[in-house]
């Protein structure tokens, strides 16, 4: 169903002028993308909002390399988000860790969970993919708020604040909130260049196929364990890297990021802006923290407004904003 | 351009000073706004959420208070103004929210929120900036080493003050207590303040029962708590949670064996459950409005709430907002402006009594020292009108000797 909107091979079929303005788009996916996240804090009503658009589209494009390439959906994301977020913040309160190694050890840390919760839930498929997914991580939610002298428990771990950074011998204020946006932001391209490559490498189209037709992708011999394996822990990783840099963004790692209301979010994010298209998890981010930012001010009844909205786009627009969009340009 | 020959007799010099002109007339309204920019103060809480009813009486009597500076003329001259934000009672959020106030908004100093979580992400934030943070939510580990700054000030209770004044009227030397705890900060605090005074006062516990927070169902824990035989049934948790709580409590016929006692007994749960299932439950308060009858400023804040709300009487947690916003604009009052040493120094000096008696704030870890109020629910037929839900059974005046000590905290001594 969105396969046309993200392999090259669909894109062959089409007439040549459009196929060249699509080729051209998704030759210079990874470019444009980061040009509008340039971009994004010049147009948003504040850096902190574009900092959470920033951080919450790279969570839901790692979260749409499994549910939107690969077809798996999974309610047990925040699990990653979180532990990248959490073994950040203690490596460097505890630990003294400096900021890029406390940075690789959350990303790390976060892969090797979803390495473990992967193994452990990839035998099951559909419904019950999910809830495995969503019991596992609330495993992880009751182990960090049991573990109060680690994580802070209840209370949230805290005492970490970057307040300075340095980049080989060059310092920079990372108090300042334009600085941290294009620091973070660094991080953020090299995970979107990294997802580009993987979806145009031969294992990106094995993982589509899975998404297409499983029993095919195996009669063609693919290994479909494997490859799902593979993909739920990149997708992890992807995740736990969004998490250490909202631990570096707030300063804080509130409990609530392991909810399962975040793994919640995750979805509502990825299909509001269009699962399997690369640049739609971004837009539903943006478009669902704008809503939030913005409708809240105006009611406190803002989740009506939000939940609204949410309904209509699976009715009528399934293939959410970008999505749609892509769609519609195609057939124009 | 509709004439070729223009404006003959415009010289250079006219021109140039026809520019100027025009520049200051432009220029004017900036000069006069940075001479009277208004202060800006940030208030995030929860307006959505388990504890809403709660953060709405926080931001009326928080815009009350600026309302009645601005009517005064402001501060310094310059008006006040207050900015609301919805935390949605997430830490990450409130985090988020705070950076918006201080990076966008340019606030002066922030006040609010309703819960340990928040306020401590909130404390994180703004100690990391360098801005004045007035806390208005019930905390022991904001008054610890760890999480002091030294920009934030604690206006409201916190348990080890709250729990010591209701065990003071409740505990005697061998009274058995039952305890019911939320499974989180707030009951884990609350309890650990109860155990403290229980020991002082010789009292005995006969058991601890941790439910989750959020619970709706407390059938399963009543008849273990009966089987306990405790004369005190202690419940430590908080907004619905407590009502819930006391009615199934009194359901099951816990209030005939056992006196209830919670930490803090919310205006608002009470109102929402009514005067039976209440009756007779004992528990703490920053704030009640009949303190009118003895104090002054309270009755000129509850005449002032009346007049802006409709008649509608101020809450407890009402007035952590009132006092909270108060204290921090007579602060910049004093400091003559809202730059943030000065106003440090003046609330370190500062002895108020905006709404319940005289408060200060403790010099080392910047805790409000205030009175605490043990109030019991009334009977239905003893209420005299509406908001008239308790009796005040004691005022334990404001000590410093009622805090932790600040070695205790971890402060250097």
């Amino acid at each position: 169903m969105t396969a046309s909107t993200s392999s090259v091979a669909a894109v062959a079929t089409r007439p040549t002028n459009r196929r060249g303005w699509r080729a051209r788009l998704i030759l210079w996916r990874v470019p444009l993308s980061i040009l509008a996240l340039c971009l994004l804090p010049w147009v948003l009503p504040s850096m902190a909002l574009a900092t959470n658009v920033l951080i919450y589209g790279l969570l839901a494009v790692g979260y749409n390399l499994l549910f939107g390439y690969t077809g798996l959906l999974s309610f047990g994301h925040a699990a990653f988000f979180g532990a990248g977020a959490y073994v950040t913040g203690i490596a460097i309160a505890q630990f003294g860790a400096s900021w890029y190694a406390a940075l690789a050890l959350g990303v790390v840390a976060g892969g090797l969970l979803a390495f473990v919760i992967g193994i452990l839930s990839i035998r099951t498929r559909g419904i019950y993919f999910s809830m495995v997914t969503l019991a596992l991580s609330q495993l992880v939610y009751y182990t960090a708020l049991q573990a109060a002298s680690w994580t802070g428990g209840e209370n949230g771990l805290r005492g970490f604040t970057v307040g300075q950074l340095d980049l080989f011998g060059w310092t920079v204020d990372f108090l300042d909130p334009v600085t941290k946006y294009y620091v973070l932001m660094v991080f953020a391209a090299a995970a979107l260049w990294f997802v580009s490559r993987i979806l145009n490498s031969p294992f990106g189209a094995v993982i589509e196929a899975i998404r297409e037709n499983e029993t095919r992708a195996r009669a063609c011999g693919y290994h479909v364990e494997r490859s799902k394996l593979i993909a739920f822990t990149l997708s992890g990783l992807i995740c736990a890297l969004a998490g250490t840099l909202l631990a570096l963004h707030l300063a804080i790692v509130p409990l609530d990021i392991l909810h399962y209301q975040t793994s919640g979010m995750i979805v509502m994010m990825t299909l509001l802006g269009g699962a399997g298209s690369f640049f739609g998890p971004f837009v539903g981010a943006l478009a669902f923290l704008l809503m939030e930012d913005v409708v809240s001010l105006w009611t406190s009844h803002w989740q009506i407004v939000v939940g609204t909205v949410f309904i209509l786009f699976v009715l009528f627009l399934p293939k959410g904003i970008w999505g749609t969009a892509l769609a519609w340009e195609a057939r124009r | 351009m509709k004439s070729r020959t223009g404006i003959p007799s415009a010289s250079r010099r006219d021109v140039l000073a026809g520019f100027a002109t025009g520049t200051a007339v432009i220029a004017m309204p900036w000069v006069a706004r940075a001479q009277a920019e208004t202060i800006r103060i940030g208030f995030p809480t929860p307006l959505t959420g388990p504890f809403a009813a709660e953060a709405k009486d926080q931001v009326k009597s928080a815009e009350l208070a600026v309302k009645l500076v601005n009517d005064r003329g402001g501060v310094a001259g310059r008006k006040v103004e207050l900015l609301v934000r919805d935390d949605k009672l997430n830490a990450g959020e409130a985090a988020t929210r705070t950076l918006e106030l201080i990076e966008k908004d340019k606030v002066h100093a922030i006040v609010g929120a309703l819960s340990s979580a928040v306020q401590l992400a909130v404390n994180e934030v703004t100690r990391a900036r360098g801005v004045i943070y007035v806390s208005i939510s019930q905390s022991d580990t904001i008054n610890e080493v760890k999480d002091f700054s030294r920009f934030t000030f604690h206006e409201a209770l916190n348990p080890h003050m709250t729990t010591a004044a209701v065990a003071k009227q409740t505990f005697k030397p061998g009274t058995k207590v039952a305890y019911l705890v939320a499974d989180y900060a707030y009951g884990h605090e609350m309890l650990r303040g109860f155990k403290r005074a229980q020991a002082a006062l010789g009292a005995v516990s006969v058991g601890e029962i941790l439910h989750p927070f959020g619970a709706a169902d407390y059938s399963t824990f009543m008849p273990r708590l009966r089987s306990m035989r405790p004369d005190i049934l202690c419940i430590c948790n908080f907004g619905r949670d407590q009502a819930n709580a006391i009615k199934q409590a009194v359901d099951f016929g816990m209030n005939r064996q056992a006196q209830i006692v919670v930490p803090v007994l919310l205006n608002n749960q009470r109102l929402a459950i009514g005067a039976e299932a209440f009756e007779g439950v004992i528990g703490g308060a920053n704030y009640y409005w009949r303190l009118e009858e003895t104090i002054p400023s309270a009755k000129a804040f509850n005449d002032a709430f009346k007049a802006a709300n409709g008649g509608a009487y101020p809450t407890d947690y009402g007035a952590y907002g009132f006092t909270g916003v108060s204290a921090l604009l007579l602060a910049m009052e004093k400091a003559g402006g809202p730059d943030t040493d000065k106003v440090i120094a003046a609330l370190e000096a500062l002895t108020y009594d905006v709404a319940k008696g005289p408060q200060h704030y403790r010099k080392c870890d910047h805790q409000s020292v205030q009175s605490v109020l043990v109030l019991k629910s009334k009977k239905k037929a003893d209420m005299k009108n509406e908001a008239d839900l308790f009796e005040i059974l004691a005022i334990e005046p404001g000590s410093e000797a009622a805090l932790r000590s600040c070695t205790e905290l971890g402060f250097p001594a």
